[in-house]
């Protein structure tokens, strides 16, 4: 049945290996990786641009085949096929992962941490070299099930193939990565981006900003603890949208909005509509109080970068106040100007990237301070030529997961 | 047709539903009753189908930009999801399960009326959004499942009168609730892509939900050579679920949190 009925008896590093020799030199990869991170003087990340990557990949695979086909019978080759290796490997994967999930990856002050380099394990050579055999494993079995040529290894092969394609074209397409962001303003020609570390790139396309929009939500009503400055109410969630007309309850307050002004400017006793720069949204509200009838009304204002805000003080305890709006949505009206004189036009929002020459062109921010009247536009580039190797191994492992759900568990069903 | 009509279109659709799921649990005595439980269940799909149909035409835009159209869409696919997993798996536990959520997102948009028309931030509002979501929702449930099959287990071991067909149980489970996961992982990532500029981005929360789908990784392929050793498998099955938990509720409490975007509770 298995191995577990008839326990043999082996020594150490006999054949064939089994979870005590897996783990040894796995943790003994993992170790040697911590020793380079103590030692090695380099900061940069260890990466590899074109053509080194398209080198190592192809070399890789090549590897990979010629072990697989002709040394078979090498101790170290049976054992990467088998699951001892697998399951070692994905732990101590697993295991370091979860360093980064708890060890924030930003520069640290203890001195452990640095030395060791755990907060930037996915540059950490401990983190590489086991993801090396994470990989090697994963590529070996993924060659011996597809020479295999029979229609039962489908879901093994695109699960795992399509894994050891998604891993490696990541990992080693990083050094093709290019991201850079670019600023635009209304009424102006951009062609000088920038990347991570502050360099400048020109562009051979410029990027003209026609205009930029945001929408914004109507502003929320909030009641505020006059003593600490919180928001008092339905623990700061849901708060109501300010609305004319509309009538909302605060514990034994009665608020209703007479009139709502997008933009606004107090002159005098009112606030008028105008079309400015910078004028905030008020709220004309009347609050009763249910216990003694007493009524005030009063307008009340967001503020923005220009103007202050103004809230209304019913109580000793409360105040009401409007909040700052939220953004429902933005996008930049851009033309891209080619150096052959073309305009090529689109609109740009998040979650709505364009592609041109190569390049995913996506609305990044703006300048958060001036909101709506922002004429500044921040895009990303983003160039990742090895996207599509990426896809292909993220769309087998779709495929594999469809596979996986109408098959269940096939093996030890039986 | 619009929100206006929804308090009485999700009355209909949850009254159906529950006289459905009473069939449903009347049916583990009798068999044949299971048919009246699906016409229940079909009835007020149609029902909803219906009412997303109508709502989509008077707003002149697919129906997704929204919290409240965001849950519709919850509602409306999990009976679909729940449907065909039974269909291929005969589990009706999983049925329940899809139509009691369906009516929980209907009744959570009954009582929040203002989120009918509260938009979602710019990032959230994807055609990716729905499927991403969704996809966990019964990813989750399948493997908090099978750690309820693995507790009986435990207990089972315990006591001295284990089953292998517990664990058998368990492992069909985790199959289904991990290509659940795969799915979750990967739309998230191609989600990214779209929103964020890069597919993965090593956020804590997407390093929680790699680890996840690592713990159940090493159960599958733990099972998969020592089919025998079941109590191994059983602790790795817990230990898979302490990891899933972690990632669903855990991440915001860890020291990493505050680098994630998927914290969106100030919105």
């Amino acid at each position: 049945m298995s191995e577990n009925n008839i326990r043999i008896h082996r020594n150490l590093w006999e054949n064939p290996w089994g979870y005590v020799e897996s783990f040894f030199i796995g943790i003994g990869i993992i170790i040697t990786g911590l020793f380079l991170e103590v030692f090695s003087t380099s900061q940069n990340a260890f990466t590899l641009s074109y053509p080194y990557n398209t080198i190592f990949l192809l070399g890789y695979v090549l590897v990979l085949l010629v072990l697989y086909k002709w040394f078979t019978n090498s101790q170290i080759i049976r054992w990467l096929t088998k699951v001892p290796a697998s399951i070692s490997s994905i732990v101590l994967v697993t295991i370091l992962v979860m360093i980064m999930g708890i060890i924030p990856q930003i520069p640290s002050e203890n001195k452990l941490i640095n030395n060791l380099g755990l907060n930037h394990i996915t540059s950490n050579w401990a983190f590489l070299l086991i993801l090396f055999q994470f990989t090697t494993c994963l590529g070996l079995i993924s060659i011996k099930r597809i020479l295999q040529y029979k229609w039962s290894n489908l879901g093994f092969i695109l699960n795992h193939t399509g894994l050891f394609l998604a891993l490696t074209a990541g990992i080693l397409g990083t050094g093709d990565l290019q991201r850079l962001s670019i600023n635009t303003f209304e009424g102006k020609p951009s062609w000088i981006a920038t990347d991570a570390q502050k360099n400048k790139i020109e562009l051979p396309f410029a990027f003209y900003l026609k205009d930029f929009l945001i929408e914004e939500y109507n502003p929320k009503l909030a009641l505020v603890d006059n003593k600490s400055g919180s928001i008092a109410h339905n623990d700061g969630k849901n708060l109501y949208l300010v609305e004319k007309g509309e009538t909302y309850y605060f514990n034994n307050f009665e608020v209703k909005i007479e009139d709502f002004l997008p933009n606004a400017i107090r002159f005098g006793m009112r606030y008028e509509p105008v079309n400015e720069i910078g004028s905030p949204p008020a709220a004309k509200i009347t609050v009763k109080n249910v216990e003694n009838d007493s009524i005030q009304t009063s307008w009340i204002s967001s503020g923005s970068f220009r103007y202050p805000y103004e809230s209304l003080k019913i109580s000793e305890d409360y105040s009401v106040v409007m909040t700052i709006p939220e953004v429902k949505k933005f996008s930049s009206d851009i033309d891209i100007l080619t150096k052959e004189g073309k305009r090529i036009n689109t609109v740009l929002e998040v979650n709505k990237p364009y592609k041109y020459k190569g390049w995913k062109i996506y609305q990044l921010s703006y300048d958060d301070k001036m909101g709506k009247w922002s004429n500044l536009s921040i895009l990303e580039l983003v160039k990742d030529p090895w996207l599509p190797l990426i896809y292909i191994g993220i769309f087998m492992m779709i495929a594999g997961a469809f596979y996986m759900f109408w098959m269940g568990n096939k093996i030890t069903k039986n | 047709m619009t929100w206006i009509d929804f308090p009485l279109y999700s009355s209909i659709i949850v009254i159906l539903w529950i006289i459905g799921l009473v069939f449903l649990v009347v049916s583990y005595k009798k068999r044949a009753v299971l048919k009246i439980a699906n016409l229940f269940f079909v009835a007020g799909w149609v029902v909803i189908i219906v009412f997303v149909i109508k709502l989509w035409i008077e707003l002149d835009r697919p129906p997704m930009r929204t919290l409240g159209e965001t849950r519709l869409w919850y509602a409306t696919f999990l009976p679909l999801i729940g449907f065909v997993t039974y269909i291929r798996w005969k589990y009706k536990w999983f049925l329940a399960y899809s139509f009691v959520m369906a009516s929980m997102f209907l009744a959570i948009n009954y009582l929040n009326p203002e989120t009918y028309s509260k938009t979602l931030m710019p990032a959230l509002q994807s055609p990716w959004f729905i499927p991403h979501v969704l996809v966990y929702l019964f990813s989750y449930a399948v493997l908090a499942a099978s750690s309820i099959v693995a507790i009986k287990g435990w207990y089972d071991n315990y006591k001295g009168n284990f089953n292998i067909e517990t664990l058998k149980l368990a492992d069909n489970l985790v199959y289904i609730g991990f290509s659940f996961l795969t799915l979750g992982l990967l739309f998230g990532a191609l989600w990214a892509k779209e929103a964020w500029g890069h597919y993965w981005t090593w956020d804590p929360k997407e390093v929680w939900a790699f680890l996840t789908w690592m713990g159940y990784l090493i159960y599958i392929h733990y099972r998969y050579f020592h089919a025998q050793n079941s109590k191994q498998a059983l602790t790795i099955l817990a230990l898979a679920f302490v990891v899933l938990l972690v990632c669903w509720f855990g991440v915001n409490y860890l020291p990493v949190a505050n680098t994630s975007v998927h914290t969106y509770t100030q919105y």
